[in-house]
């Protein structure tokens, strides 16, 4: 019989969800689908800016969404209006989406039909920055009344993603909210992220938005 | 919440660890966390059993070696421990540091045949 001995691992324990993510981007690269991972606190309007952008979008592109949440399902219904495939994804009382999940996701919605693959995260500002859901893109969306510090509090979550929202701009007034020192902080984290004040009730700044996304996708399938 | 998917993502990452070596029983399960991780130590405690019910992880013991979190202030270079001077250099006030540890997240090492 073997002995037991000491061996070393040192292996990240986020690797086997990395190595997941790595395969799955390679798959929608194939398959030529683009994947946005739409991440926020709950309550910053990811669900009305998701409908703004279905409008603007959906005539040039194939748009899947997938609403990952621990419970219910407002926010598909919702989305199912807008006229595009929709799928509710449970967590089952966890607090993010992993490769995985994501991947099952993308099969329910049959990625042979869709140009743009929308994932809208658990509302969570947290774990879903740790876990790579293999999306070719992140986006998060950081609502005024939240406050300009969130960036300080949250350093993962902006430093992983790409692009930043800055929405409920029309309450600017209203709110303590310093745009300038919010996306110093912000680029002090991630001096590549693109920040887009922007306004999904008013429609403000969607139009950057929609170019900055129109050109990404464009550029997945291209490439 | 966040501590069971990450044990169940220590399983599947053991398993293939045990596959590769050709290992047939592990007896302890050591894992490195830095202080600044978002992990709480006492709840991955809690939540391990339920992750390795059933799998050939059930008997083995956890062990959490936890990394202090270490920064260098970009003003002074002063090496020090960052929670319980909430980041402010104790030497000169600065804010500002240079993170040398406290992100680990890691399985070290493990008991096994």
């Amino acid at each position: 019989m073997k002995t037991f001995k000491v061996m070393e691992v040192k292996r990240s324990i986020f690797e086997n969800n990395d190595r997941q993510a790595d395969i799955l981007r390679q798959r929608l690269k194939k398959d030529k689908v683009f994947l946005l991972n739409l991440m926020s606190s709950p309550g910053s309007g990811k669900t009305t800016t998701l409908m703004q952008t279905i409008q603007a979008l959906k005539d040039e592109m194939r748009i899947g969404v997938m609403e990952a949440d621990i419970d219910s399902d407002v926010d598909a219904s919702k989305i199912a209006t807008s006229g595009v495939k929709v799928i509710q994804l449970h967590t089952g009382g966890m607090c993010h989406l992993d490769a995985d999940m994501t991947k099952q996701g993308l099969e329910g919605l049959g990625t042979n039909e869709i140009d743009l693959a929308i994932l809208e995260n658990v509302g969570n500002l947290v774990c879903p920055a740790e876990f790579d859901t293999g999306a070719v893109k992140n986006a998060m969306i950081l609502s005024v009344p939240e406050g300009d510090d969130k960036p300080l509090k949250y350093p993962l979550m902006f430093s992983i993603c790409d692009v930043l929202l800055v929405n409920k701009m029309d309450t600017l007034s209203v709110f303590d909210f310093d745009l300038k020192a919010c996306e110093e902080r912000v680029k002090k984290l991630n001096p590549n992220i693109k920040v887009i004040p922007i306004s999904a009730k008013t429609g403000e700044g969607m139009e950057e938005w929609i170019i900055w996304l129109r050109k990404q996708v464009n550029e997945w399938k291209d490439r | 919440m966040h501590e069971i998917s990450i044990c169940y993502q220590i399983v599947e990452t053991l398993e293939d660890v045990v596959k590769e070596n050709h290992l047939e029983e592990v007896q302890k399960i050591v894992l490195e966390i830095g202080e600044l991780a978002n992990v709480v130590p006492m709840y991955m405690y809690e939540c391990f059993p339920c992750a390795v019910e059933g799998t050939m992880f059930e008997k083995a013991e956890l062990v959490i070696e936890t990394v202090a979190g270490i920064g260098e202030c970009k003003k002074c270079g002063n090496k020090y421990q960052l929670f319980p001077v909430e980041g402010i250099c104790p030497l000169c006030g600065e804010k500002d540091f240079e993170l040398i540890s406290g992100r680990e997240f890691n399985i070290k090492e493990i008991v096994a045949r």
